[in-house]
C-alpha cells in the first residue's frame, strides 16, 4: 500500500507531503494549516481557523507514514481489516505540527472509511433529525456526510432526551443536534471574551453548559453578534425565528461543495443575520 | 418488448410512514412506462395483492411502530431476495421517531385524554389494535437490510438510479450528488 | 372478543353476533381495518372502520419552536403536505401578529395549494381509485391498479400522470421541493416565483385545462350512467367545508359554512379561529381515529361530511366558469336536494381539479405572482394561533399554543378524513348490508367495502397520523371466537379457504 520511503523523496525544509503532493509549510503551522494554504481539504468539524485547534472530532485523522512508531506484537493497528503500515501513525491534522519530510496519507479508501464510521457515531449519537431541522442545507455534518457518502446510521440509534434551551430572547440552544465539537467554547472565550460555554460530563453523558446563574442562556451575557453564537457548525445553536428564510436551492451546500477551501467565510456570512 | 419472465419483481410497502417516498417513487412521471417493461410490482399499496411473494426486489418506507410493522418486514425479508430502506423513518426512524423521547403512555394521553375539545376520553384498547412498540425503531435493527436510499423523500432519480443499477446487475451505487437527507 | 365495546348491545346480543374483519384496506394511502359484527340472520349490527396506528403527534412536537412547526407537520402525508404547511403556516402568522400577507405572499400561497390540490386529486382518481370505476368493482384483482389502467387505457393514464406531474411542478417551483419543500415563513414566503419559472408553468397550461375537463366529463358520465353507483354506499349527511364570503367555493382562505341533509344552511361564515365552539372529537375504544361531531347537533346527529363532495354541495358557486358549468350540471342532477351519493365524490374531486387548473392559469398571469415582496410587516406576538385549510380532503384545522419563549406547549390538529370517520363507518355499513350474503365471503364483497372507503380518498396517515398495512385476511368467528371459516387474498390475487389456521 505505502511504497513512499525517505530515500524515495529527499528532506525538503519547509516541504510535507500529502498524498504525494509537495505541500509547503511555515514553522508553528500544524499539517491542517498547511493543507489549507495549499487548497488541500480535510474533512473536518471542530476545527476553524482563528481558534485553537481541539481535535476532537477526528475527522481529520490522516496518517503519516515515516515515523517512527513502537511496533509490537501487541500492537493492535496490526489486527485491523485494513493493511496497516506499522511505521505509520495515524494523527489529527489539525494539532499535529507539520514537520519538514512528512508523508501523509489523507484522502484513501481506508481513511474515508474511518470517516465515515466516526460520522455515523455522531449523527446516531444524538437526535439529527434533518428532515424537521431548519439547520438543513447550511449544516457542516451533514454535509460531511454527503462528501463521505454516507447512506445510513448504521449503528442503532440512542434516541438521547436533550434538553432545549429557548430562554435567551435570539438565540436557541437545542442539545440534541450538539457534536461536541467546543467551536463555540472556544469562540465564546477566545473571540468573544467571554465563557458563556463548558462541557460537563464524561463519555456519553457528556453535554453542552452553559456558565450562568440560571444555567441558562437568559442570563449569560451571550449576545446576538457573539461569533459563539454564529460558529456552531449544526444545528445546535441557533438565532431564533430566522429558520428557513433561505429557500431550498440557495442553501449554502445547495450551493457550494463542503470541500471547498475558503468556504468558512461564506458560512460564516450566511450564519449572519441581516439584523445585526 | 421484455420477456415477462425476465421483468423483476418489486414489492413495496409503508410501514410507519407518511407515504411520501411512495409519491416520490411516483414523481419519475411519464419515466413509470418504461420502468414497467421492465419491472413488476407484488405486493405494494398501489395494488391489490396483499401478501409479499417471492420477490427480487423489497422497497420499504417507514420505521417500526408498531407489531404489525415488524410483521411486514419479516414478511418482506424472508420474500425479497434484495431488500431496501427507503427514506428518513425506515432509515433512523425519522420525524415519528420524535416520540421516543416521550413515553408512549403521554403520547397516548395527550391525544385521547387530554386533547382539546375531546369527548368520552379513553386510551383506544380495542383488540384490533395492534401493540404498539415501546420506542420507535429504523428497520435495520430488525432485520437485515441489503441496501440504503436516503431522503425526505429520496427522489425518483435516485429510485432510478438504483433501480437502474440493479437491472443491470450492477452493484447499486448512488451517485454523491444525489445523496442528501432532507 | 373486544374489550370496552361501546354500543348499547348488552351481553346477550353480543354473544349471538360473528365478526368479519378485513384487513388492510388497499390503494387508499394509509392503514385501515373493517370489521363486521353480524347476527344469525346476517344483518349488520356493527360496521366498524379501524385506524391502527397512531404517532403521537400531539405530544412530540410540544417544546418544538414554532418557526420549526409547518415543515416537519408536514411529514404527516406524504400526498398532502403542503395542507399541512399552509395551514401551520396561518397558525404561526397568527402567532406573530399578522392578519394580511402581501399581495404576492397571499398569492404565491394559493398558487402553492391549488397545485398541491390539483395533483392529490389526479393521484387519486388515476392511480387509486380509476381501476375501480373503469374496470368494475369486481374485476380482476390482478389488474385492478395503476399498471392495468396504463395497459388497457394508456392515453388516459399518461394523462394523469402529467396532470399530476404539473401539480407537483408547481409545488417545486415555490416551495423548492415537490413532496416535503419549504415554502412559508412567518408572515409570508421564502422565494418569489421568478418569471423563468412562470413561463416554464404557463407553457403547459392548456394541456392541463384540456385534460382536466377531460376528467370531470369522464367521472359526470361514469356516475350519471350507472344506477348501480348512485345508490352505492348510501348514506345522508350533513356537510362541512370552507366558502368565500359570497359563498363561493374556497381551498385556502374563508369561513366556515355547514349545510345538514336537507341543504338547509345550519352557521355561516363562522370564524374557524372559534372551532372549539362548533366540533368536538369523540374516542371510541376500536379505533385511534376521533369522531368529530358538531355540538350544536349533538353526538348522534352531529357527524358530518368534509372534501369535494361537501365543498361543491355547500358553496353558491365557483369563480372560474369551466368548473362553474360543471358545478351546473353536478347540482342539477341533484334535482333540488345536494347530492348525497358517495360515489359523487369522485365527480366532485373532477370539479375540484378543474378548479384548480383554472385558478392556476388566472394567478400565473396575475403580475402579482413574480413579485418580490413576500413578507408581511409582524404585528404583536400571540400565544395562540389557528390556521384552518381546505386540503384535498376536506377541513383541516391546526391549532397551537405557544409560550413566551416561541416553544410549543400544547397542539392539536384535527384533519381532513377524521371528520369523516363516522361517514366511511356508515358507507362500510350501508355496503355490508347491500351484498352481504349469507355465510359467504366473496371476493367482491371485500372490494365493494374497500371502495366505498376509497371514495373518501382517505389520509389515514394524516388521520391518526400514522400508517401501515397488513395482509389482507377474512375470518368468521363465532360469538366464542372459534374459527368458523378463513378467507385470505393470496399473492396472485387468488383466494384460500383455510379453514383453521393459526395467525
Amino acid at each position: 500500500m505505502n511504497d513512499m520511503s525517505k530515500d524515495a523523496n529527499p528532506v525538503i525544509p519547509d516541504t510535507i507531503y500529502i498524498d504525494g503532493h509537495e505541500i509547503p509549510f511555515t514553522q508553528g503551522q500544524t499539517i491542517m494549516d498547511a493543507a489549507f494554504a495549499a487548497g488541500i481539504y480535510i474533512p473536518h468539524l471542530c476545527h476553524r481557523p482563528g481558534l485553537t485547534p481541539h481535535g476532537s472530532c477526528k475527522l481529520c485523522t490522516v496518517d503519516i507514514h515515516n515515523r517512527i512508531a513502537a511496533s509490537s506484537a501487541t500492537d493492535r493497528r496490526t489486527h485491523t481489516k485494513f493493511a496497516v503500515d506499522a511505521d505509520s501513525r495515524s494523527v489529527s491534522a489539525c494539532t499535529t505540527p507539520a514537520a519538514a519530510g512528512q508523508q501523509i496519507s489523507s484522502n484513501t479508501p481506508e481513511l474515508n472509511e474511518v470517516r465515515k464510521t466516526i460520522t455515523q457515531m455522531l449523527f446516531i449519537e444524538g437526535n439529527h433529525l434533518c428532515p424537521s431541522c431548519e439547520k438543513s442545507g447550511d449544516c457542516t455534518l451533514q454535509a460531511v456526510a454527503y462528501h463521505l457518502g454516507m447512506l445510513d446510521g448504521h449503528f442503532p440509534q440512542f434516541f438521547p432526551r436533550r434538553e432545549v434551551d429557548a430562554s435567551h430572547p435570539t438565540v436557541m440552544l437545542d442539545r440534541d443536534r450538539c457534536i461536541l465539537c467546543e467551536l463555540c467554547v472556544r469562540a465564546s472565550r477566545e473571540m468573544d471574551g467571554k465563557n458563556v460555554f463548558a462541557i460537563a460530563g464524561r463519555g456519553t453523558s457528556a453535554h453542552l453548559i452553559v456558565n450562568s446563574p440560571s444555567g441558562t442562556l437568559a442570563d449569560s451575557g451571550l449576545e446576538t453578534g457573539d461569533m459563539a453564537v454564529h460558529i456552531c457548525p449544526v444545528g445546535a445553536i441557533l438565532i431564533k425565528e430566522h429558520g428557513y428564510e433561505v429557500p431550498i436551492g440557495r442553501r449554502t451546500f445547495d450551493l457550494h461543495q463542503v470541500g471547498e477551501i475558503g468556504l468558512e467565510k461564506v458560512v460564516l456570512a450566511k450564519a449572519r443575520h441581516i439584523d445585526e | 418488448m421484455s420477456n415477462a419472465k425476465n421483468k423483476l419483481r418489486i414489492a413495496t410497502t409503508s410501514l410507519a410512514g407518511c407515504f411520501g417516498c411512495h409519491m416520490s417513487f411516483l414523481d419519475m412521471d411519464e419515466r413509470l412506462v418504461e420502468l414497467l417493461e421492465h419491472v413488476e410490482f407484488d405486493r405494494s399499496p398501489l395494488t391489490d395483492i396483499k401478501h409479499c411473494n417471492p420477490c427480487d426486489i423489497g422497497l420499504v418506507e417507514g420505521g417500526l411502530c408498531n407489531a404489525d410493522n415488524v410483521h411486514v418486514l419479516r414478511e418482506f425479508r424472508r420474500n425479497c431476495k434484495i431488500l431496501i430502506a427507503v427514506g428518513a423513518c425506515a432509515i433512523n426512524g425519522g420525524v415519528p421517531a420524535m416520540r421516543n423521547h416521550f413515553s408512549l403512555r403521554s403520547c397516548l394521553e395527550e391525544s385521547f385524554l387530554n386533547g382539546v375539545g375531546v369527548e368520552n376520553p379513553q386510551i383506544p384498547g380495542d383488540v384490533e389494535l395492534p401493540l404498539l412498540l415501546d420506542k420507535v425503531r429504523p428497520i435495520h435493527e430488525a432485520v437485515q437490510i441489503d441496501y440504503y436510499l436516503p431522503g425526505c423523500p429520496p427522489s425518483a432519480d435516485e429510485f432510478l438510479s438504483v433501480l437502474g443499477d440493479l437491472l443491470a446487475g450492477r452493484e447499486p451505487a448512488l451517485p454523491k450528488k444525489l445523496i442528501h437527507y432532507d | 372478543m373486544e374489550q370496552g365495546k361501546d354500543s348499547a348491545s348488552n351481553k346477550d346480543e353480543l354473544a349471538n353476533l360473528r365478526r368479519v374483519a378485513i384487513d388492510p384496506v388497499s390503494r387508499v394511502e394509509g392503514h385501515g381495518k373493517i370489521t363486521l359484527m353480524l347476527d344469525a340472520e346476517n344483518h349488520i349490527h356493527e360496521a366498524r372502520f379501524h385506524i391502527v396506528e397512531f404517532r403521537g403527534f400531539e405530544k412530540f412536537i410540544q417544546g418544538r419552536p414554532y418557526w420549526e412547526v409547518p415543515f416537519f407537520v408536514q411529514r404527516l402525508c406524504g400526498i398532502c403536505p403542503v395542507s399541512h404547511q399552509l395551514a401551520a403556516a396561518k397558525a404561526v402568522d397568527q402567532l406573530v401578529g399578522v392578519e394580511h400577507l402581501t399581495p404576492t405572499a397571499y398569492k404565491l400561497r394559493r398558487l402553492l395549494h391549488f397545485g398541491q390540490v390539483l395533483q392529490s386529486h389526479a393521484l387519486h382518481f388515476f392511480h387509486l381509485s380509476s381501476p375501480d370505476l373503469l374496470f368494475g368493482f369486481g374485476s380482476d384483482p390482478a389488474k385492478r391498479n395503476i399498471v392495468g389502467v396504463l395497459d388497457k387505457y394508456p392515453d388516459l393514464a399518461l394523462k394523469g400522470v402529467k396532470l399530476r406531474k404539473y401539480g407537483q411542478q408547481v409545488i417545486a417551483a415555490i416551495a423548492g421541493k415537490r413532496i416535503h419543500g419549504t415554502a412559508t415563513v412567518p408572515g409570508g414566503m421564502n422565494k418569489p416565483l421568478t418569471i423563468a419559472e412562470r413561463e416554464i408553468l404557463l407553457a403547459d397550461i392548456s394541456d392541463i385545462l384540456s385534460w382536466s375537463q377531460d376528467a370531470v366529463a369522464l367521472n359526470e358520465q361514469i356516475h350519471t350512467e350507472h344506477a348501480e353507483h348512485r345508490s352505492f354506499a348510501a348514506i345522508r349527511s350533513n356537510f362541512l367545508s370552507v366558502t368565500g364570503n359570497g359563498g363561493e367555493l374556497e381551498l385556502y382562505h374563508g369561513g366556515l359554512r355547514a349545510r345538514s341533509e336537507s341543504g338547509a344552511k345550519i352557521f355561516d361564515q363562522l370564524d374557524y379561529r372559534g372551532y372549539q365552539q362548533i366540533i368536538r372529537e369523540e374516542v371510541r375504544p376500536w379505533s385511534y381515529m376521533k369522531f368529530p361531531y358538531l355540538i350544536g347537533l349533538g353526538k348522534q346527529q352531529g357527524w358530518y361530511r368534509v372534501g369535494p363532495l361537501a365543498r361543491v354541495n355547500n358553496c353558491d358557486v365557483i369563480s372560474t366558469p369551466l368548473a362553474e358549468a360543471a358545478r351546473q350540471r353536478f347540482k342539477e342532477f341533484g334535482n333540488g336536494s345536494l347530492v348525497q351519493d358517495t360515489l359523487a365524490y369522485h365527480w366532485a374531486r373532477m370539479i375540484e381539479a378543474l378548479h384548480c387548473a383554472e385558478s392556476i392559469h388566472e394567478l400565473l398571469h396575475d403580475p402579482d405572482i413574480t413579485g418580490s415582496d413576500l413578507v408581511a410587516d409582524l404585528g404583536e406576538k400571540r400565544q395562540e394561533g389557528i390556521g384552518v385549510i381546505e386540503a384535498p380532503r376536506g377541513t383541516l384545522f391546526h391549532h397551537y399554543q405557544i409560550n413566551e419563549e416561541g416553544l410549543i406547549e400544547k397542539a392539536n390538529l384535527i384533519v381532513s378524513t377524521t371528520s369523516n370517520n363516522q361517514a366511511m363507518n356508515e358507507s362500510v355499513r350501508s355496503v355490508a348490508n347491500e351484498y352481504l350474503d349469507g355465510n359467504e365471503i366473496t371476493e367482491g364483497l371485500l372490494n365493494r367495502l374497500e371502495v366505498a372507503v376509497r371514495a373518501y380518498d382517505p389520509c389515514l396517515s394524516c388521520a391518526t397520523h400514522a400508517l401501515g398495512k397488513m395482509p389482507l385476511q377474512v375470518e368468521l368467528l363465532d360469538a366464542e371466537g372459534a374459527l368458523l371459516d378463513r378467507l385470505s387474498k393470496g399473492g396472485n390475487g387468488k383466494f384460500e379457504r383455510t379453514g383453521q389456521s393459526a395467525l
